[in-house]
């Protein structure tokens, strides 16, 4: 899968491309408005990650550009701005994601993973390992065609190890995760332990192998 | 400090004074004025008298002893001129005051008179004639003009006290104006001050000086301002990097637990470096009013949302939770900062509450108030204070109830700190 990764900061552009490329991505950076204009006109990526500050240019402008030209490339936005107006008038224009900095890598990988399988599969967008299904439409979840019933965060902690498959997660990014703004206004973490626990007994209950292992001792990996 | 007065008031006193010291002045010197121009038209008054009374005997033509009978007669009927016989005419003539009996009173009554001694000639002989007129009394005059002189003075004193309110309100208008847009003005509402024109030169000065002033001070304030929202924002990237690297470092094949570990207390302690940024440029966001107040905003809706979101931290604690949500409460304020003052004071009463503890919620029209279980007050200066911990716990930012209080105050709501019956209760009014 084509990445575009359009920003000016040389060392985030190369994390973001070091973390995705272990992955089936293939990525390409443009760090100038014109570089990332050029390389839109000519190809066509299946996720483009926008920071809309460049030194050339408003990133919404490429936005626009690319809605102009009827591109169906899925923009996620990345912005140090974390202005309501911003995000509002960025997923007006059409964007379909909007992450602020500093994130996680692991993070935006999730949420590139849910975009992409959105626009691919249309219909039937069905995620299958082993005996576990998952329905990312519908947002259920099915071991050996029997439903198992999942919370909303349970669901999205699910969708997050499966987009970030074979990588370590620690446990104060999951907190991160879990909790947004709240997490470092909480006393501990312990509260990430509850939500994998309830996850992985529910899966194992329902037959499921164990997919979810623990590492170092509280980060988790989903291997697969 | 004694009792305040206006400036006019101060200059009436003065003024005043000062009148008073003039006008007692110009009662002796009119007295002396008008006794000089009383003496000197009786001293005419009298030479024509002598002159007439010499024509008269004159023009009678009789002889000499009927003339002195007649001069007897005249000096029994005439008690105030007196003719008498002289071989040898005066030197000079002489004018003299004296006071005495007035002949023509029949009460005992001292009066003052001007008379005047001189020469007349009448068939011949030498004569000296005395004539005496009654002069009005010192005193009388001085009365007379010091009552007249204190109606003046009492005129003039009520003048200037209706001129003085006249003045204050007119002369001082573009003054009292200035004053007033000073007091209005807020260094951190961005709003310009606009003094009135005036043509009065030292208020168009005042003016002048308070614009540079005031535009010097707007300036500074704004550069600071900004130079937090930049510095802010420049930290975004370098966190943003950091956070990325860790992610990368933690992939590694080869890292140990011990390396693992390192790690995550390093991103911990960037969670609350990122946190800290985030925070403080909110601070400066609301505080360069860049968010609009006017959202018409359900208040309910949002105490419960965030409850709802915390619900699993509540249970975490095993804090009992009791809420008295008032429904359909709307005010007037900005939606997202609304939800960061609610999360932030929910946050707080979390994060302070022992496990096992209370904490009671309550939502009415016209206030919002978080109450949890503790054991001693904290100081309310402090509080509110960036940066200023009241626990030994320091993992939070330091800026959430800054935070809070800077959203009342944007919102022109207030917030209040009380410590009663072992509970801690923070309570926004609307």
């Amino acid at each position: 899968m084509k990445i575009l990764i359009i920003e000016d900061e040389k060392e985030l552009a190369l994390s973001i491309s070091e973390y995705l490329s272990k992955e089936s991505y293939l990525c390409e950076v443009a760090s100038t408005f014109t570089e990332a204009v050029r390389k839109i006109e000519v190809f066509d990526y299946d996720c483009i990650l926008l920071d809309i500050t460049l030194p050339d240019g408003n990133g919404l402008k490429i936005l626009e550009e690319l809605k102009k030209e009827n591109k169906q490339d899925g923009v996620i936005i990345i912005s140090a701005r974390n202005s309501l107006d911003d995000k509002i008038k960025g997923l007006q224009i059409g964007a379909d994601d909007y992450l602020t900095k500093p994130f996680h890598l692991s993070e935006l990988t999730a949420r590139m993973y849910s975009l992409i399988r959105r626009r691919q599969f249309n219909n039937s967008n069905i995620v299958r390992q082993g005996e576990l299904e998952i329905d990312l439409l519908a947002k259920t979840v099915s071991v050996n065609k029997t439903m198992v019933a999942l919370t909303k965060k349970e669901f999205g902690l699910l969708i997050y190890f499966i987009g970030n498959k074979n990588r370590v997660i620690s446990k104060s990014t999951l907190a991160e995760h879990l909790s947004g703004d709240f997490v470092d206004m909480l006393d501990n973490h312990d509260f990430v332990y509850a939500h994998v626990k309830n996850l992985k007994k529910k899966l194992n209950e329902a037959g499921c192998e164990q997919f979810l292992k623990t590492v170092y001792g509280t980060g988790y990996k989903w291997e697969g | 400090m004694g009792r305040m007065k206006n400036l006019l008031q101060k200059s009436l006193k003065q003024l005043t004074v000062f009148a008073f010291i003039v006008f007692a002045l110009s009662i002796p010197s009119y007295f002396l004025l008008v006794d000089w121009i009383w003496l000197k038209e009786l001293d005419e008054n009298n030479e024509l008298i002598a002159q007439r009374i010499e024509n008269e005997f004159n023009e009678q033509h009789i002889s000499d002893e009927k003339l002195a009978q007649s001069i007897q007669f005249w000096n029994e009927i005439q008690p105030v001129s007196k003719i008498e016989f002289i071989h040898r005419p005066l030197s000079k003539d002489s004018q003299y005051t004296v006071m005495r009996q007035n002949p023509y009173s029949k009460k005992e009554a001292i009066d003052r008179f001007r008379g005047l001694k001189t020469n007349i000639k009448i068939n011949g002989q030498n004569y000296s004639l005395v004539v005496e007129t009654n002069v009005e009394e010192t005193e009388e005059t001085v009365a007379y003009i010091a009552m007249v002189t204190l109606l003046f003075f009492l005129i003039l004193v009520v003048g200037f006290w209706i001129l003085n309110r006249r003045l204050s309100k007119k002369l001082w208008q573009p003054f009292q104006n200035t004053l007033q847009k000073l007091k209005s003005f807020q260094l951190n509402s961005q709003k310009q001050i606009q003094f009135q024109d005036t043509d009065t030169i030292e208020f168009a000065e005042l003016n002048a000086t308070l614009d540079k002033l005031l535009q010097h001070s707007i300036i500074t304030y704004k550069n600071q301002k900004e130079f937090t929202e930049n510095a802010s924002h420049e930290l975004q990237t370098p966190l943003a990097i950091l956070k990325n690297k860790l992610d990368i470092l933690l992939q590694s094949d080869d890292l140990t637990e011990r390396q693992y570990h390192i790690a995550e207390e390093m991103n911990k302690a960037l969670i609350r470096s990122s946190r800290i940024n985030k925070n403080l440029l909110l601070l400066a966001k609301i505080e360069n009013s860049q968010f609009d107040n006017s959202e018409l905003i359900r208040f309910d809706t949002i105490v419960l949302q965030s409850m709802d979101a915390l619900q699993e931290h509540f249970k975490e604690k095993k804090i009992d939770v009791s809420a008295e949500i008032y429904s359909n409460v709307e005010v007037k304020g900005n939606g997202s900062l609304t939800e960061v003052l609610i999360n932030n004071l929910l946050i707080n009463a979390i994060r302070h509450t022992s496990p096992g503890g209370s904490i009671r919620i309550i939502l009415s029209k016209s206030g919002f108030e978080v109450s949890n279980s503790g054991e001693q007050s904290l100081n309310a200066d402090l509080l509110f204070k960036r940066f200023s911990r009241m626990s030994a716990d320091n993992r939070g930012s330091g800026l959430g109830l800054s935070i809070v209080q800077e959203i009342c105050k944007l919102q022109r709501w207030t917030v209040k700190y009380n410590f009663e019956h072992n509970e801690h209760t923070f309570s926004v009014t609307f």
